[in-house]
């Protein structure tokens, strides 16, 4: 074990909340406030006053800042405010940046949080995207992330030999979880094989389901330090390891990066068990942020749980549900089938399994891996584990 | 076209091979310092540090790394919506150390698989394309 690493295990995430789920443009609340109304149902969780968080970080655009949101929440002293770059690709590294300010003194109660509502901000491009493709891509017709992931999907099921059938198996094991999650978009709506290929084509080899949804609402978890931690009324989800950036030969290069098929996690995850001092085998459970489904079939292929060559023996519908998968993925439905505030519900869900509270809980689950956005030109990854991981 | 009507986005380094196509010719950013070929384009040169970097026009032929068909566009690209579906690719230039340049499918799509050999047709500038000259590519046959 690592028992250097001044991160391991040196934070925990004490309150965990999510606003339901609304169908984009519908929330009845601002996002402001539906941000504020996380961060408080969270506090609840955690049985912390609100006016006691002195830390605030989110990733991506988040536009709800820390200086908005303190006259609402009373509190009683801002001492640390960030945000981690990129979009999805900046959620595990958000809860890192978290974890450092407790560690370093910086803070003591540190909210992570995202907020996003159509009505007061343009997700898609400004949210999401924030208004940064580039003109090469722009003039030739292609504007969403979806058109680029689709590419990349292509070549890794033509060129590196991943079976198409994998990209189904994951959409359907978040169907599969949400018929359990009365609050899931696709609740009472089970896909199997005859629908998924009916469903109509977005951009191929994606079909409408393999695309995540489109929602609003807000998400928020709060960390103290681990020695807090196991004073407070939860049981704490403690941080072993997180790591973000991009290898050498990645980072913003517009499709020019290598390897072209995989989506970021390489090195980080190298990072990420050696900190940890536990590996791909170890993992109980996983939340596989899925903006499209072949984007998740490459961050499994990148944190080593399989290769491409063994990918279609290991994404199969039955190795990825709960309770006796071997890699149960995406518990409440993820992004496809619960819901999206930009993969924020799937930090959420990665502490409810280690708390025993999923609606699709794997027995005894000890170590809980969340990855962050796949494909984006930094991106991150973080392994939650129980008291008896330390 | 005015540089003041391009697109912001991305590095932003690209204005010589939107100028390049204005003038009927296809170049890719080359490092003066290393001779090393750079796309996308950026400022300096991270192999070797130099800010000088030039634009080296090409034939334009190559392959296709990877391609979808879109069937749906947002609305940042809805002048496209009439060209609903659609095949974008990525074209691998081996001439240019394997750069990959995002392009539209031109004509017969048969023949349409990873590693299938193009050629490039300069394109007007249209709506379209927001008004930018741009690359278009056509399949030319395995047997090329």
């Amino acid at each position: 074990m690592s028992a250097h690493n001044p991160m391991r295990g040196s934070t925990a995430i004490v309150g965990i909340a999510q606003t339901p789920y609304y169908k984009r443009g519908k929330s009845p609340d601002s996002e402001m406030k539906l941000a504020l109304r996380a961060i408080v149902a969270a506090c609840d969780d955690a049985g912390i006053d609100p006016a006691d968080i002195d830390g605030f970080v989110s990733y991506g655009s988040e536009r709800n800042t820390a200086q908005q949101l303190l006259p609402a929440l009373g509190t009683r002293s801002l001492k640390y405010a960030a945000l981690a770059w990129t979009h999805g690709g900046g959620i595990p590294a958000a809860i890192g940046i978290a974890a450092q300010a407790i560690i370093s003194g910086q803070a003591e109660v540190v909210v992570v949080y995202r907020a996003m509502a159509e009505a007061s901000n343009q997700r898609l491009q400004v949210a999401v995207t924030q208004g940064d493709t580039p003109a090469q891509f722009l003039v030739n017709g292609i504007d969403m992330v979806l058109q680029r992931s689709a590419m990349r999907s292509h070549r890794m099921i033509e060129h590196d030999g991943v079976p198409r059938e994998t990209l189904e198996a994951v959409v359907r094991a978040g169907y599969h979880h949400a018929q359990n999650n009365p609050g899931a978009a696709g609740y009472g709506q089970p896909v199997d094989h005859a629908a998924y290929e009916a469903s109509r084509w977005i951009s191929e080899p994606y079909h409408l389901f393999d695309c995540s949804r489109e929602s609003d609402g807000a998400a928020a978890v709060i960390l103290v330090s681990a020695e807090r931690a196991r004073t407070m009324q939860q049981k704490p989800a403690y941080l072993l390891a997180t790591a973000m950036g991009a290898s050498h030969a990645a980072g913003s290069r517009e499709d020019n990066h290598e390897p072209y098929t995989s989506v970021g996690f390489i090195e980080l995850a190298e990072r990420l068990w050696a900190q940890s001092g536990y590996g791909p085998q170890d993992v109980d459970v996983a939340q596989i942020y899925e903006n499209f489904s072949g984007m998740a079939v490459a961050s499994i292929i990148d944190h080593g749980f399989c290769s491409a060559e063994t990918a279609g023996a290991f994404i199969r519908l039955e190795n990825l549900i709960a309770p006796d998968g071997k890699l149960p993925i995406n518990t409440s439905g993820g992004n496809i089938a619960d819901g999206f505030i930009h993969g924020m519900g799937l930090v959420v869900e990665a502490v409810r399994q280690l708390r025993g509270t999923s609606c699709n809980q794997v027995p005894g689950a000890r170590l809980s891996l969340m990855a962050g956005g796949p494909g984006d030109s930094v991106t991150s990854t973080a392994l939650f584990g129980s008291a008896d991981t330390l | 076209m005015n540089t003041t009507s391009r697109i912001r986005g991305g590095i932003g380094a690209d204005e010589g091979y939107w100028a390049a196509l204005e003038r009927g010719e296809f170049a890719i950013s080359r490092c003066s310092g290393c001779n090393r070929w750079m796309w996308p384009a950026h400022w300096r040169c991270g192999h070797c540090g130099s800010w000088d970097i030039a634009w080296e026009a090409i034939e334009p032929v190559g392959r296709i790394y990877t391609w979808t068909r879109n069937h749906a566009v947002s609305d940042v690209v809805r002048e496209r919506r009439v060209d609903v579906p659609f095949v974008t690719l990525l074209v691998e230039l081996p001439q240019a150390d394997g750069a990959r340049v995002a392009g539209v499918l031109l004509g017969d799509e048969s023949g349409l698989r990873i590693g299938a050999p193009v050629k490039g047709i300069i394109l007007p500038a249209d709506e379209r394309s927001k008004g930018y000259v741009t690359m278009a590519w056509q399949i030319i046959g395995d047997a090329a």
